[in-house]
């Protein structure tokens, strides 16, 4: 049943593409309604149990399989292609383009599902290409010149990262004649070229730090995020790079390479430069969508600390912070898009005291920012620590040490957005400002009680949700 | 690997790499929106010979036909995204110069 996943968005895709003019108003209502799906799927057990379809169906049965850590990325995938579709209403007004980027949105919806699920190296290939193409037709949707740009920086980088993973593909052909994960373990374990194989891994990580824009890999993330419109930096920030790169990449090292000693150093060291110069150039930045986007950076040399550590309390806490990065990363920017539909401009420099006039987006972005940045107990608290723990656990003082350095940092740059955008007595320029409309508060108010839950709630989430993901 | 696989292997091999060189540098050296798509597509093809080489040397034809038929139409996707934005920028900045994609920075 799992292939339901990408078939019924497929099938809506085609549906409402067939649609008279006046039916393509529903297309909005269809998005929403394949989140709602997901989301429900995903605590379905039968929808998650890997049966075959019955009867004619069965033509469409892939190799797909969900573990608990797929899990958590399809609800990931769920709950921010959710709040980024509510977050379009002011940003996507026109009938048309509204139908376009419903479409657009279920591919991407797809093609991330795809990804998540596959268990065949090339089908996540092809998954991967469908998720990148819709995300550069989606920034570029509004046909505006910054879009443009950014846009047409983030395919070269892309498309440079996709021949990249081709040609480590092809080496693992070349070793293993397979393209299935498992196929492809086994072969690895009994051939003899092992300066192939290290090639291949070098290769095919080269390729995912490009897409997931870690540091020496980053220059087209921030244009990227900054000059899409706000829901589709809502929906880059929240999954798209975290899957396409970071999920990809623990995905390939857990089932397929496995952990080495080189591999963990290389590791350990591109999230300690992300997360240190990330956190760093945020500081400096005048946009606030850009500094949300270094800040994306830092947290994602955040997640490669914990999944460098390669010991199940490491991966672990890798995994929880990508879910607590979706959360906390989708609520920041909705509020980004809240002060833009406002205010009419990103330039922090030109914003102050907005909490006063925008009480619910001011009061959740303190949330998310305090989230953010470690302070119990909220979410983003337990995952740091797990992250600490872990790399503290493998005897790794010194980065354990910087860690903790760089999240104060990261508390630094949040209280300096914090200062400038909300906090304060507004000035004159600000008079006629008013709080966001529903469909831009209501998302807010949804992430933060999510941010709430899980920090308060943490020992049942990490025991039910988080833990099961290493048991293997 | 047979005799006759060896033989082909080293100058497809060298042909790829070069293929490979030329499309890197046609990318980072080049100010033209177009041209970079081009060595783009170099890049690309280079990948697709290679598949092909693979799947020659180690008798995979059949499975290597079919994801390089994939790959194919995946380029011929990116690459149409890839000409549309570049017509955009066109359209705003009467040019094709990559010099002048300086707005976004910080």
């Amino acid at each position: 049943m799992l292939s339901l996943m990408i078939l019924i968005p497929l099938a809506c895709l085609l549906l409402i593409s067939f649609l008279p003019l006046k039916g393509k108003r529903v297309a909005f209502a269809v998005v929403m309604a394949l989140a709602f799906f997901q989301i429900y799927a995903v605590f379905s057990p039968s929808i998650m149990a890997n049966r075959h379809l019955p009867g004619l169906a069965s033509v469409f049965n892939f190799t797909l399989a969900v573990d608990s850590l797929s899990r958590i990325m399809l609800l990931c995938i769920g709950i921010v292609i959710f709040i980024a579709l509510l977050a379009a209403g002011p940003f996507v007004k026109e009938e048309d383009k509204r139908f376009y980027f419903s479409g657009l949105m279920i591919l991407e919806l797809m093609g991330l599902n795809g990804v998540v699920m596959v268990r065949d190296i090339f089908s996540m290939y092809v998954f991967w290409e469908v998720a990148a193409a819709a995300s550069f037709v989606l920034i570029a949707l509004e046909k505006k010149r910054d879009p443009l740009e950014g846009a047409f920086k983030y395919l070269i980088f892309s498309s440079v990262a996709t021949v990249f993973v081709l040609s480590a593909i092809a080496i693992i052909l070349l070793i293993s004649g397979s393209t299935s994960f498992t196929d492809i373990r086994v072969a690895l374990l009994v051939t003899p070229h092992s300066n192939l194989i290290i090639l291949a891994v070098g290769v095919f990580l080269a390729g995912l730090f490009m897409k997931a824009g870690v540091m020496p890999f980053h220059g087209y993330l921030p244009d990227a995020y900054a000059s899409a419109p706000a829901p589709v930096s809502i929906l880059l920030a929240g999954v798209v790079t975290k899957t396409l790169g970071v999920y990809t990449a623990m995905r390939i090292v857990i089932d397929i390479f496995g952990f080495s000693t080189a591999l963990k150093s290389i590791l350990l060291c591109i999230g300690l430069i992300s997360a240190i110069f990330g956190a760093l150039a945020a500081m400096g930045q005048k946009d606030l969508k850009r500094l949300l986007a270094y800040s994306s950076i830092s947290q994602v040399g955040y997640i490669f600390l914990g999944f460098g550590c390669g010991t199940p309390l490491g991966i672990a806490a890798a995994i929880f912070h990508i879910f607590n990065h979706t959360v906390f990363k989708s609520l920041l920017f909705v509020n980004a898009a809240a002060v833009e539909d406002r205010l009419g401009t990103l330039d922090m420099g030109r914003m102050s005291g907005l909490a006063s006039r925008m009480p619910i987006t001011g009061t959740t972005s303190v949330l998310a920012s305090l989230s953010l940045s470690g302070v119990p107990p909220l979410a983003g608290f337990w995952s740091k620590l797990f992250i600490i723990l872990a790399l503290w656990q493998s005897g790794l003082y010194g980065v354990a040490v910087t860690a903790v350095l760089t999240s104060l940092l990261t508390l630094a740059y949040m209280l300096l957005l914090q200062r400038r955008v909300f906090f304060g007595t507004p000035e004159k320029n600000m008079a006629g400002v008013v709080e966001a409309g529903f469909n831009l508060t209501l998302p807010a108010v949804i992430l933060a009680i999510l941010i709430a839950g899980v920090g308060l709630f943490f020992p049942y989430v990490v025991h039910t949700v988080i833990f099961p993901v290493v048991s293997f | 690997m047979s005799a006759q696989a060896l033989t082909l292997f080293w100058p497809f091999c060298l042909f790829i790499v070069v293929l490979f060189v030329i499309g890197f540098y046609c990318l980072l050296v080049t100010f033209n929106l177009i041209r970079a798509l081009i060595g783009l597509e170099l890049l690309i093809k280079a990948v697709t010979l290679l598949l092909v080489l693979v799947g020659y040397v180690t008798a995979h034809e059949a499975l290597v036909q079919s994801l390089v038929i994939t790959l194919i139409v995946m380029e011929v996707v990116i690459i149409a995204v890839a000409a549309g934005i570049a017509l955009g920028l066109h359209r705003h900045n009467k040019n094709l110069d990559t010099r002048q994609l300086r707005n976004l920075k910080g």
